[in-house]
């Protein structure tokens, strides 16, 4: 297949997570799309640099940093708590699906594989919250310059 | 415009936190929101919440109104909602009589998608970008039908039964039964992908981001509780996965 073909098939996978998390949430109508458009972003650049290490730290860092930084923006454009873009975006980079098999493996007396999973979804969430305090720390001295930029053209 | 007394005031403020934290606001915005309401309305307020309660105070009087909290689904468009009303409100473009008028309403509000939108909603959730290449199309197939079902399955449990951690349990119970089937009757490949991917619209694994983002923002006892709600959560969901194949398993062995 050719590398643009599976490219895009992740963009629009991710991109249907995110509009179809949105949904099951309740976010307003207005934040589904830049939503879904940052959450597939996000996790083109997670597949991009997971293919390039074997760490599960780099690629949540980057993509978090990524949610973080576009979500802030996309956030003073439609007015909303940034919150409301955070959550559905996430979904696909989440260890949701980590905690959920070491939990089984709990259930199924595999005390080794549980615990093993249990510090891997502890550390893809670290990750992910420090990506987005690197990306609060870098967006928040831009933001008043951003948002007086962005109301300007709004206006317009 | 009469000017409003301390106690509609903190009265308020904790009844804008309470239908924030309710419907899936974090701690600082909860905090923040409030305290900035009491400023606006003239009372200096603090405010300090946790995942269960959200308390607010006068700054200068010793009387603290506490306001128990039960989180339950993220209605992220009620919190959408309350910032516009009270961003509002601290601009000066509407009054405290309007707000509080604002605030019934928000809180009596049914703000919802559709069932249908809400179910093809949770279908292509259960269709993990994690599994793109790893799991079959076929298995993506079904993890798209039966992320429906377990969804569903969750939903109700929830409204038929209070009992803690009961509804994502049943959730995780329904799509083990389904998954495991559709294995042993030979239609899909593997059902630890399908269960993996359909479970995508019931983990914590946002709870759990969140609550490390609380936890790294000092909100340290709301980011705990939050952080041991979903290995609860995460602990029901493989439970009811477990007894959900292992019922199936034993009909396919009878």
């Amino acid at each position: 297949m050719p590398i643009v073909v599976t490219w895009l098939i992740h963009f629009v996978v991710a991109f249907a997570s995110t509009v179809g998390f949105g949904v099951i949430t309740n976010v307003p109508r207005r934040t589904l799309l830049p939503a879904g458009f940052t959450g597939a972003l996000a996790w083109l650049v997670y597949v991009l640099v997971s293919s390039q290490t074997a760490s599960p730290i780099a690629p949540n860092l980057l993509a978090a940093i990524v949610i973080g930084l576009l979500a802030n923006l996309f956030a003073i454009v439609v007015r909303a708590p940034v919150n409301l873009l955070y959550i559905p975006c996430l979904v696909s980079l989440v260890p949701g699906a980590l905690i959920y098999m070491s939990m089984k493996d709990f259930t199924l007396g595999r005390d080794n594989a549980a615990q093993q999973g249990l510090v891997k979804t502890l550390t893809i969430a670290i990750a992910l919250a420090v990506g987005f305090v690197i990306a609060e720390a870098i967006f928040n001295p831009l933001r008043p310059t951003l948002t007086r930029w962005v109301r300007r053209h709004a206006k317009e | 415009m009469a000017k409003p007394t301390e106690r509609e005031v903190i009265e308020l403020c904790g009844a804008v936190g309470a239908i924030l934290l309710i419907n899936g606001a974090e701690t600082a915005r909860v905090e923040s929101t409030a305290e900035y309401i009491g400023q606006a309305a003239g009372v200096t307020v603090s405010c300090h919440a946790t995942m269960t309660a959200v308390f607010v105070s006068a700054a200068a009087d010793p009387a603290t109104h506490l306001v128990k909290v039960r989180t339950g689904d993220f209605n992220l468009q009620k919190v959408d909602d309350i910032n516009t009303l009270s961003r509002r409100f601290v601009a000066g473009q509407i009054d405290f009589a309007t707000l509080q008028a604002g605030v019934t309403r928000i809180q009596a509000k049914v703000i919802d998608f559709t069932w249908p939108q809400k179910l093809l909603g949770a279908g292509v959730v259960g269709v993990a970008p994690m599994l793109l290449f790893k799991a079959t199309w076929g298995d993506l197939a079904w993890a798209f039908v039966v992320g429906i079902a377990g969804y569903v399955a969750a939903a109700w449990t929830g409204r038929h039964s209070t009992t803690p951690y009961i509804a994502p349990g049943g959730g995780g119970l329904i799509i083990g039964l389904l998954a495991t089937a559709l294995q042993l009757l030979g239609l899909a490949t593997s059902a630890d992908n399908i269960i993996i991917s359909a479970l995508m619209p019931l983990v914590p694994g946002i709870a759990l981001t969140n609550s490390l983002r609380e936890i790294i923002g000092k909100h340290t006892i709301s980011g705990l509780v939050r952080a041991v709600d979903a290995v609860m959560v995460a602990g029901a969901i493989g439970g009811g996965v477990v007894i959900g194949s292992g019922l199936i398993r034993a009909l396919g062995v009878l």
